[in-house]
């Protein structure tokens, strides 16, 4: 019973799909619309993050310590940082590392070596290098490790104020890019709902007498719903794939000019990879889609037949 | 066994269509209900199929009390209950067999059932030859059969018939009126609310006259007395 009704409740959804084809045309465009938005909000949200990653990872802050600071203190200097909560990591450089580091990136100037030579001592400070949990944190930082609290141990402390600045600003675009999309993204899905409302009263209205009739059988209202909730989710379902079609295609166009704009030079890594991440979290992107697109589809057919079984 | 007791049904505070009417049918009688327009007769059957419900009173149909109905049993009462109306109310795109099928898979019934019953259903209303032409193929009385036929396809308990004569001329009403006493005698209950006299006074069958919603006269072998 349950299978025949389902099939019959199916067989009526594609004839009312096809017989009001432009409606279902506009309404699915209007929809494919809404998912392509919404999608680029979510890959502008995960490469913006990608793209703030690598930028943070070039802050440089870092202080160094003066002559006189013993083993023991920097170490307890470096784990006081640590236990800071808007410190994510703190990487020690000691006096000797710093001077390998030194001949090893000089290892071609010979008159470096011999000058060093020369020198009885090792001429290079101890320093510590920290990565914030977040750019804004920087500067909290900074004006900390330079207060009297560290002044026996701490000769100078090094922050680029550019690179403050470059965040600030990136944080900034990309918190704009986020509230533009979202308030288009909200007006399209208002949009889609009303053309959704309006497709499916004008074909209820060209199967009103089915309707009439239909109740007047004893149709049960599952039976009426059926075929138009089916409708909008197969109208759902036409403006995933073709939202899919298109996105992946310009993802993959788009993913090298991106890596070249935003990492050339700024990462010794491999860059972000926009259309290798969009095909790897595949089962992410098509949920995102079905849950909108199908939960909107079925919350817009239910609200406008339930309305027209009232009257 | 149809029972209303004391039944009014107010559109509006000054519109009254029945008034505490009282009305027994017992199962398998023909009943005619006569009235002028505005009496109440469309209402009587509106509220007996669930399209309308009482705003005072009780309705009992075979001692199912339906006075206040859930939406969800109204499904389930209807195909029970076989309606026809003056304008037939057939689909336009499909042929007079698929007009009867149509509502049989609607409520479910396996194809196998609906490819069985409709033929034979199509026999009874005499339209075997009829059974592919689409409704505006069909004369009028060919159409009130079809719907009579769709009707007939749940083997209803109860059969309303709403003027069913009103758009036929003298030959085809009688005709339909024929079909009506066959189905009756099968064991339907008819209820049959109309304003031809002629058909009223041929049958010899209980009427019921209605007047500003209430029953004036009732009675067995009755005639159309307004």
């Amino acid at each position: 019973m349950i299978g025949i009704s389902f099939w019959r409740i199916l067989r009526a959804a594609l004839q009312n799909f096809f017989r009001n084809f432009w409606l279902s045309l506009a309404t699915t465009v209007i929809m494919t619309l809404t998912l392509l938005i919404v999608l680029f909000l979510y890959f502008a949200n995960i490469f913006g993050s990608a793209v703030l990653y690598t930028i943070e990872q070039k802050v440089d802050l870092s202080a160094v310590f003066t002559d006189d600071a013993s083993e023991e203190q920097i170490q307890a200097t470096a784990k006081s940082v640590l236990s800071r909560v808007d410190v994510q990591s703190v990487k020690v450089v000691s006096r000797e590392d710093a001077l390998t580091q030194f001949k090893e990136r000089n290892a071609d100037k010979p008159f470096i070596e011999e000058s060093l030579k020369e020198l009885e001592d090792n001429p290079l400070p101890a320093s510590m290098f920290i990565v914030a949990t977040a750019p804004e944190q920087y500067v909290q930082i900074a004006e900390n490790l330079s207060s009297d609290r560290y002044q026996d141990v701490i000769a100078q402390v090094n922050f680029e104020q550019d690179s403050q600045d470059v965040i600030e600003k990136l944080i900034n675009i990309i918190s704009t890019v986020k509230s533009t999309a979202l308030a288009v993204t909200i007006l399209f899905a208002v949009l889609v709902v009303l053309i959704m409302f309006n497709t499916i009263r004008l074909a209820i209205y060209s199967f009103r007498e089915e309707i009439d009739i239909m109740r007047l059988v004893g149709a049960s209202r599952w039976f009426i719903r059926g075929p138009f909730v089916l409708e909008s989710m197969l109208v759902a379902v036409s403006a995933i794939f073709l939202a899919t079609l298109l996105v992946y295609p310009a993802l993959r166009g788009v993913a090298p000019r991106l890596e070249q704009f935003f990492f050339a030079g700024l990462t010794a890594e491999a860059p972000f990879d926009m259309y290798a991440y969009a095909v790897s979290h595949w089962p992410t992107v098509l949920g995102l889609q079905i849950l909108l697109a199908i939960g909107l589809a079925v919350f817009s057919s239910l609200i406008a037949i339930q309305r027209y079984l009232r009257q | 066994m149809i029972q209303f007791q004391n039944v009014s049904k107010a559109y509006s505070r000054e519109a009254a269509a029945l008034h505490e009417l009282t009305l027994e049918v017992p199962t398998g009688d023909f009943v005619s209900i006569v009235g002028q327009s505005g009496a109440g007769k469309s209402t009587l059957l509106k509220l007996i199929s669930a399209e309308e419900r009482p705003s005072a009173g009780s309705i009992v149909i075979d001692g199912w009390n339906i006075t206040r109905i859930k939406k969800w049993q109204v499904p389930h009462l209807r195909r029970q209950i076989g309606v026809i109306f003056q304008d037939f109310k057939l689909l336009p795109k499909r042929r007079a067999y698929e007009n009867v099928a149509f509502a049989m898979e609607v409520g479910g019934a396996p194809t196998r059932d609906i490819r069985e019953t409709v033929p034979h259903i199509m026999k009874l209303v005499n339209l075997t030859e009829r059974a592919t032409a689409y409704p505006h193929e069909l004369s009028g009385g060919e159409k009130q059969r079809v719907a009579i036929a769709r009707a007939l396809a749940y083997k209803p308990q109860i059969l309303l018939a709403d003027e069913p004569t009103g758009n036929l001329d003298a030959l085809h009403s009688w005709d339909i009126v024929q079909l009506l006493i066959k189905i009756n005698k099968l064991g339907t209950t008819v209820l049959m609310a109309t304003h031809n006299d002629e058909i009223v006074n041929a049958l010899k069958k209980r009427v019921v006259t209605l007047n500003k919603g209430k029953v004036v006269a009732d009675k067995k072998g009755g005639t159309y007395k307004l």
